[in-house]
């Protein structure tokens, strides 16, 4: 557990310090979101039926930069093997990393929402919901993210094979946090928004578990 | 290993001849089905196939779980080569399930959840492949594909049942179930066939795959990946 | 429209072909394969003799 708090610091302080990085990758997914606008066309009502679509398209794109990004600065000076040096379990530093992604694509996220709204003219007064469904999504997307992250971040082709290799895993976050932030934007008359929830919740459980067991073979030397 | 490869040919062998009796007898004896005619005969190739393209990625995952835990060379072999043909089969069975929903459907994809899946598995697999290609080291690139294929196989069961839920909202048409027993015997015929050429392939492709990488490591080829160097192994993550 | 769907032998028949050429060629490409590898271990057996 002290592993993991110091990991988690570790990685916290790194992506403060490195701040213009993290407005870097917001403004990429912004772009994203805008691109996605022209692609469609200036048809409000369209714009604004898959406006929880995009969202979480640009959210997944960005996240492959964020992801990616967490494990350069182990590349760097050789410091992921002096970590792996030092007595700490590799389990404490795998969820450490996760969750410091987790914060960050979390922000992400939020931080994306105002420019959903203009957009797309999509907004929702349920936000304490749309927050969860956030937090629960980039979630999914963190854990096995930081695990192949750091499997990609060693290799020659590191850009392509992270997106290659998530994006078909992470198919039930897509499928269902955009149903599920579609339902808080456009209306839940039926209140179908809990079993997405809750297969957002069981996605998040199973990979942070299997993440956690796999994490140390995936460093070890 | 001087390993003889009459084995696997037999069984090759014999998986095609399966497959030409039994596609021959769906073809030319059995009954044309009362809604879909005769485009149902597609169906004596097409369930077969989904039922081996599952086994073969099946095999790949009791590979995976094997290497992790014996750190034995020949499951990464078998790994590969069951990935391989796992993914060549998933294809075709979206192939098949494409030219069998155009003239059923009228459309070339329906996102049935089955076969949806199916895709999403391709890329999933076929990503773990490409990952093979860049990694150089033989012992990380065994770790890192056996870790990918398992937690790419834990994840099929939750791709199928979201796309099930996500679809179920906008089709209430299904994909057949059941095949009435006039149907069965060239479902079963080819089902086998596949199921030895298959069989038959991957022993030979992990063959394939032993050879190079015996020449990769040069002799004397240890029966096991070396151990972590140092006196204790710090992976595992104990705490 | 009767609800049965008519004809479709071309669908039929593509299907089979398309499952016999993905086949034949996979397993083409794995005896290949094979043979390439054998071929150079067999040449590395005699190399190392021969030392």
């Amino acid at each position: 557990m002290k592993d993991l708090l110091a990991a988690l610091r570790k990685d916290l302080l790194l992506q403060w310090r490195g701040r213009a990085q993290v407005i870097a990758i917001f403004a990429f997914g912004a772009a994203a979101l805008l691109l996605f606008s022209f692609a469609i066309g200036p048809d409000s009502a369209a714009l604004r039926e898959h406006a929880a679509g995009f969202l979480w398209l640009g959210l997944l794109l960005a996240s492959t930069l964020a992801l990616a990004e967490s494990f350069e600065r182990e590349m760097e000076e050789q410091a992921l093997e002096g970590l792996l040096l030092l007595p700490a379990s590799t389990r404490g530093l795998y969820y450490g990393k996760a969750i410091a992604n987790w914060a960050h694509l979390a922000l992400l996220g939020v931080a994306l929402v105002p420019v959903m709204v203009v957009l797309y003219d999509a907004g929702t007064l349920r936000l304490i919901s749309l927050v969860g469904v956030i937090l629960l999504g980039t979630a999914g997307l963190s854990a096995p993210g930081t695990l192949y992250a750091a499997m990609t971040s060693q290799t020659r082709a590191r850009q392509t094979l992270l997106p290659l290799l998530l994006f078909p895993l992470v198919v039930p976050v897509l499928l269902a946090a955009v149903k599920a932030t579609s339902l808080l934007i456009l209306g839940d008359p039926m209140g179908q928004l809990r079993p997405w929830t809750t297969l957002l919740a069981a996605f998040g459980v199973i990979h942070w578990s299997i993440g956690g067991l796999l994490f140390g073979r995936v460093v070890e030397d | 290993m001087r390993q003889s490869p009459t084995g696997p040919k037999v069984l090759v062998a014999l998986g095609v001849a399966l497959l030409l009796a039994g596609s021959w007898w769906g073809l030319t004896k059995a009954p044309g089905e009362v809604y879909m005619g005769e485009v149902q005969r597609i169906m004596y190739v097409h369930v077969p196939t989904a039922w081996n393209a599952m086994l073969a990625l099946s095999f790949a995952f009791v590979c995976a779980l094997c290497f992790l835990l014996t750190n034995a060379w020949k499951w990464d072999s078998r790994l590969e080569a069951a990935m391989e043909m796992g993914v060549v089969l998933s294809l075709l069975l979206c192939i098949q399930g494409s030219i069998w929903a155009k003239p059923t459907w009228g459309v070339w994809w329906d996102w049935d959840p089955r076969l949806t899946t199916t895709a999403v598995m391709v890329f999933a697999f076929g990503g773990i492949l490409a990952l093979r290609a860049f990694v150089d080291d033989p012992a990380r690139r065994a770790v890192w594909s056996a870790v990918a294929c398992i937690v790419a196989f834990v994840d099929v069961p939750i791709v199928y049942f979201s796309v099930k839920w996500w679809n179920s909202l906008h089709q209430a048409q299904s994909t057949p179930q059941t095949v009435s027993s006039a149907f069965h015997l060239p479902l079963r015929v080819n089902a086998f066939g596949i199921l030895f050429l298959w069989t038959g392939l991957v022993a030979l492709r992990s063959r394939v795959a032993s050879l190079r990488l015996r020449n990769e490591l040069g002799p004397p080829l240890p029966d096991s990946r070396p151990a972590v160097t140092g006196a204790a192994p710090i992976a595992g993550g104990a705490s | 429209m009767s609800g049965v769907v008519q004809g479709g032998w071309e669908f039929v028949a593509g299907a089979y072909i398309v499952t016999a050429t993905i086949l034949s060629a996979y397993a083409t490409s794995v005896f290949l394969r094979y043979r390439t590898e054998q071929r150079r271990a067999a040449a590395e057996a005699e190399r190392e003799a021969r030392k």
